[in-house]
């Protein structure tokens, strides 16, 4: 009697899991639709240099939401990296100020050092002290905000101090097509690499999946933590160079919340806050969509001061979704074991 | 001589702070055999397992592999030299795909640029699950196997280390006659290749089917290694349990009254189906049946804790609805849950606090408690039931298992209850402290309550119960009255691949 | 050991605990009042307008605003969760108060209990998401409403400030009563009442319960879900509170007020020594702890120190007060 019933609610479900099995395809779909409707409004959205602008604008959240998205996979999470944006876009903007003739490639490795050693120290908190992630990243936020006001002594560093060949960084493009596109598209291969391909990339899966298990199969958890924030951190870092040359100013409240987004754009993703899941292709797809909506929202006419609330209500609505697809998911893998 | 063994074990203890959870154990494994070791819970076999595998170095003791002598810092070490585990509860990662399970920490890589080779990982678990038998798509993500299925998975985790020792811990607790019946092919698979295992298990019947020796264990001591066909059932079990089984159930007095509780059809989609049975005043029902079969699922819909979507439950004639735990008790049910540390106690609290947590209305007026009432009320019941403790502020994990338990029944006696539900209650407790709690049981009966003994122990069902229930997936397979009955004709019920059928006698 | 308990000796259990002076002091309050004792030293040492009793009085109104939400905050903590979107919910309370009164043109007491109404409903939104899709945890719940909760004080106010406000509205922020700052006597009263919510009934028993373990509170019978909405409820009723106060003091509100309240209020609570790991705390703990960071803070404000510096110290308290009994106990694992 059991299996009839089961079976005759299969052919639903099993759409259901094929849905979820490839959720990255329903918001690909979402994506297509939403850019369909903004072109049908406004069809200045879909030409070639909007495109352009829209890959340029939305380059910083995906390498950021990349580095989140390993974070969140081992169950962790990281409030600080607007603020390590920050210090590190502060402290590099300082330095090409004071030797403007620096080779912006220097800059770029220096602003990746600094972020690196502040991602390392949450690591360490984390790993070896063994404090909660969201309240260990909360404290270092405020310290990291804290000392990128001192060393600035609350002054901001704008363009006319900084070389032309450090704004390049951001602003130049190669093949006509803008530094920050090529840099996204290169991590994006290095992280597809690193976390399909290399050993420590499956561990880090393994580490968020089952923590007891992977203390049983011999994985160093505290490395793959350390290791984990360290990236997070480097890539802040090379974000707050990229950051300060876009927008060709340094200042104290740089990328403030800007944790946010990017957590948003991982869990709109299909990364899972429990750890153990998330794909690259999600993560980038959610970020894209998100920046679709900064990018479509002033072009549709939307107030700017719409877009805090719309983004905070598709955040909540993506992450009820997902928890309601989820549980019939798992509700059909149940039955399927018991039938 | 010493080539003959591939494991030894001399004199291993393992000291904890306070106790001592293996005390001058040892042990001989030859090449391909099965040795199973058997005890009861808490007899020391999982800290064995755990000094095997490298996860506790021994305090004392040596350790010789292939007449070698070793000793392990971490696990890795024990894996490179050969030694795999399967526990009990199957570790594997629910995320990630079953290819992925096997080969997790040993990937196959390529030799020089290190990349992981997915191609040749897929081929060759699909190669070590067609050698076991099995067509599982090695895509496939582990959360949507059955446990039966994940077993396999570990089994062929095992394999793919090249394994020459593999530990399985209660392999079939969870398995169907089928499914185990396919688990002892493949373990004997294993051994006439020539890998040693050591298979620890509760069934009798596990042992006598696959093991040429049986090594037991019993309150973290060495007793004995006899050759299979050289002991008496018997004999096996005064070894396990240190006297004669029935000696330590208390007599019954059965004074059974009207009846209390009645389920009808109480149905659950993937849980149970069709579930019917009434217990009496004064009587125990035991319930038994294979880990997974529905047994705590039952209690849990009964207790309020899960919904059910089909049935009724009569409480003295009247049908009830408890919503939730706090619904339930009011109704009179009380449940005492499987896992003490997990669902039943907040270890980290005072025997006080634990006591009249469920009875904290009782002792407060608009919500103020009535601190002097509460140590009363705690006093009272921790005394009543017998807590080994000096007062009540000693907090509840600095106590030994069967005293954890009488704090968690203590809880359930602060309420006015008619059923009292006890889901394994002796699970994980040592011998004497069973005996106590048998005794516990038997007085909860005596007083009038109408019991549900859960138990997945053969000995303490027939010992201890009026009547047995016998639960295979998700349904009542057979209800025995217990006058005659015995251990083969539950496992019968339990394990048979007839399709179930009422039994009444 | 165990085997020859079966006999009937009738065993009694103590219900009296022999006086221990180790158990007097060793306790964490002992630990921040000295540090208070520390700050109020230091701010004597650096400024002479420091520690006199005008002084520290009025020097509470500096800080005692968002110090009101440590109270709910610090039950939530100890139930394992965590509510980052409180300072949302203080400037989306302020701004609907501001608009209904200057806009809308109703009556200020009409504002004022839409601005309690509007915290309390951003409370209970919380805890009924919190409640009703576990998986989600509460990080991700309270990170989405809290940009949602700016994001609708946004949409409301753009980027305009609301204030004009009747004379008597000043008086939350700055009034007294019997020469004592009214906000004061209000930070003291609650402190009382989640004192003894939290210590003295069967409320404050269950949400230590639920901290403990919430699946054994569960099946003991306590009412997880109930709780948990209720504790969120009274984050954002508090918070609603904090914005009638904030408001007042500054005589008009933005959307922006009140950015990374939750910061401070967290960091408090753990300073107070309520376990982020869930399940401790007492409400002394928290109260000290409260006026270390608050005069800490006023004492940088006298001698113009760069408010930023409190930022780091803020943020090293707050990570010293969780990882000094960590590393404690990794020690004594050594």
């Amino acid at each position: 009697m059991e299996t009839k019933e089961a079976h005759a609610e299969n052919p639903k479900k099993n759409m259901l899991t094929l849905f979820y099995q490839f959720r990255e395809l329903g918001l690909l779909f979402f994506i297509i639709l939403l850019c369909i409707g903004v072109q049908i409004r406004n069809p200045s959205f879909l030409t070639g240099e909007n495109i352009l602008d829209l890959a340029t604008n939305t380059s910083i959240l995906v390498i950021l939401s990349l580095g989140m998205m390993i974070v969140l996979i081992t169950r962790g999470i990281d409030l600080s990296i607007g603020a390590v944006i920050a210090l590190s876009g502060m402290l590099t903007a300082q330095l090409v100020a004071a030797n403007p003739s620096i080779n912006p490639l220097l800059c770029l490795l220096f602003g990746t050092v600094i972020g690196a050693v502040c991602g390392m120290v949450i690591g360490l908190l984390i790993a070896r002290v063994g404090l909660l992630p969201i309240i260990a990243t909360l404290a270092l936020m405020n310290i990291f905000r804290g000392l990128t006001f001192l060393v600035s002594d609350g002054e901001w560093v704008s363009s006319y101090q900084m070389s032309d060949g450090f704004v390049a960084l951001a602003g130049g493009s190669f093949l006509g097509i803008n530094h920050l596109i090529w840099i996204a598209v290169f991590f994006c291969l290095v992280f597809f690499y690193f976390l399909n391909y290399t050993r420590t990339g499956r561990q880090i899966y393994a580490v968020g999946s089952n923590p007891q298990s992977a203390a049983v199969s011999g994985i160093k958890q505290g490395r793959v933590l350390l290791l984990v924030y360290t990236i997070m951190g480097g890539l802040s870092g090379l974000c707050g160079v990229l950051w300060v040359s876009k927008f060709a100013s340094a200042q104290g409240d740089t990328a403030s919340g800007y944790e946010l987004t990017v957590i948003a754009a991982c869990i709109l993703g299909g990364v899972s806050i429990a750890g153990g899941s998330g794909k690259l292709a999600g993560v980038l797809l959610g970020a894209i969509l998100l920046g679709i909506l900064n990018n479509a929202l002033p072009l549709l006419n939307v107030s700017p001061f719409w877009q805090n609330g719309i983004q905070g209500f598709i955040i909540l609505l993506a992450v009820i979704v997902n928890a309601i697809v989820k549980r019939r998911v798992d509700r059909t893998h149940l039955l399927r074991r018991a039938g | 001589m010493l080539n003959e063994f591939v494991l030894e074990m001399k004199g291993i203890t393992k000291a904890f702070p306070g106790v001592k959870a293996l005390d001058d154990m040892q042990f001989q494994l030859k090449k391909g055999e099965i040795h199973a070791l058997m005890g009861e819970n808490g007899a020391g076999k999982s800290t064995f397992i755990k000094i095997i595998t490298g996860v506790h170095e021994p305090t004392e003791g040596d350790m010789y592999l292939f007449g070698e002598k070793i000793s392990f810092q971490n696990p890795n070490e024990a894996e490179k030299l050969g030694i795999a585990a399967i526990y009990q509860h199957v570790t594997s990662y629910p995320d990630l795909s079953v290819t992925e399970n096997i080969f997790m920490n040993h990937e196959i890589r390529h030799p020089t640029w290190k990349t992981l080779n997915w191609r040749e990982m897929h081929k060759q678990a699909r190669e070590l699950l067609r050698e076991l038998g099995s067509s599982i798509d090695p895509k496939a993500q582990m959360n949507t196997l059955s446990v039966a299925q994940q077993q396999i998975i570990e089994i062929a985790k095992a394999i793919s280390t090249k394994a020459k020792i593999i530990i399985m811990d209660e392999p079939t607790a969870a398995l169907t006659a089928r499914e185990s019946e396919e688990l002892y092919r493949i373990t004997e698979k294993l051994r006439d290749e020539g890998t040693s295992i050591i298979f620890i298990s509760h069934r009798f019947e596990d042992m006598y089917r696959l093991a040429s020796r049986v090594t037991v264990l019993r309150d973290s001591k060495y007793i004995g290694t006899w050759n299979v066909d050289e002991i008496s059932n018997d004999k096996l079990i005064v070894a396990m349990v240190g006297r004669e089984i029935n000696q330590i159930f208390p007599d019954k007095i059965v004074t059974a009254g009207d009846t209390v509780l009645e389920v009808k059809n109480l149905s659950k989609l993937g849980d149970f189906e069709d579930i019917s049975f009434s217990v009496k005043k004064g009587e125990i029902l035991g319930m038994t049946g294979l880990v997974g079969a529905g047994r705590t699922e039952v209690c849990q819909a009964i207790f309020g804790i899960t919904r059910f979507e089909k049935g009724e439950i009569l409480l003295n004639g009247s049908s009830v609805k408890s919503r939730n735990p706090q619904e339930a008790m009011q109704n009179g049910i009380g449940y005492l849950a499987e896992d003490r540390l997990e669902q039943g106690l907040v270890v980290d609290w005072s025997i006080e606090k634990n006591v009249t947590l469920a009875n904290l209305s009782e002792l407060s007026t608009y919500t103020w408690l009535h601190r002097a009432k509460e140590k009363e009320q705690a006093k009272t019941f921790g005394e009543k039931v017998q807590i080994k403790a000096t007062s009540i502020f000693d907090t509840v994990h600095s106590l030994s298992g069967g005293n954890q338990q009488k704090v968690a029944v203590a809880k359930l006696l602060t309420k006015d209850l008619k059923v009292i539900l006890l889901d394994e209650p002796t699970k994980g407790v040592d011998i004497g402290a069973k005996a106590a709690i048998y005794e516990i049981v038997q007085q909860l009966a005596e007083a009038g309550y109408a019991v549900l003994f859960v138990s997945s122990e053969m000995p303490e069902i027939l010992g201890m119960s009026d009547r047995i229930l016998v639960m295979k997936e998700g349904r009542i397979a057979a209800e025995f009255v217990n006058r005659g009955v015995t251990q083969e004709m539950i496992l019968e019920a339990a394990m048979g691949e007839e399709p179930v059928q009422k039994k009444s006698g | 050991m165990e085997q020859k308990k079966q006999t009937y000796q009738p065993r009694t259990l103590e219900t009296q605990l022999p006086f221990s002076w180790k158990r007097l002091f060793f306790q964490w309050e002992w630990m921040l009042l000295l540090i208070l004792v520390a700050v109020l030293l230091f701010g004597s040492y650096v400024s002479p307008y420091f520690l006199n009793y005008p002084s520290l009085r009025d020097g509470t109104m500096v800080f005692l605003d968002k110090a009101l939400i440590v109270f709910p905050m610090a039950m939530i903590m100890i139930m394992r969760d965590i509510d980052i979107s409180v300072g949302s919910t203080v400037a989306l309370s302020s701004v609907v108060m501001a608009s209904l009164y200057t806009t809308a043109g109703l009556p200020m007491e009409i504002a004022i209990v839409a601005c309690l109404v509007t915290g309390a409903v951003c409370g209970l939104i919380n805890g009924l998401l919190i409640v009703k899709f576990k998986e989600l945890s509460a990080v991700i719940v309270t990170l989405g409403t809290m940009i949602l909760y700016r994001g609708i004080a946004y949409i409301i106010l753009e980027d305009q400030a609301a204030g004009g406000f009747p004379e008597w509205f000043g008086f939350f922020g700055w009034g007294y009563v019997f020469g004592i700052p009214f906000l004061l006597i209000v930070f003291a009263a609650l402190a009382i009442v989640f004192g003894i919510l939290l210590h003295r009934t069967t409320f404050g028993r269950k949400v230590f319960a639920i901290g403990n373990n919430p699946t054994a509170s569960r099946f003991s019978g306590v009412r997880v879900d109930r709780i948990k909405v209720i504790v969120f409820m009274l984050a954002g009723l508090l918070a609603a509170i904090t914005a009638i106060f904030l408001t007042s003091r500054m005589g008009s509100t933005r959307p922006n007020i009140a950015t990374m309240y939750e910061l401070d209020i967290i960091a408090m609570a753990a300073l107070g020594g309520v376990s982020t790991a869930g399940g401790k705390g007492r409400v002394v703990g928290v109260v000290i702890a409260v006026f270390i960071i608050g005069y800490l803070q006023y004492g940088l404000g006298l001698i113009n120190m760069p408010s930023q510096l409190f930022l780091i110290i803020v943020g090293a308290l707050l990570i010293l007060s969780v990882a000094i009994p960590k590393i404690g106990s990794l020690m004594k694992r050594k």
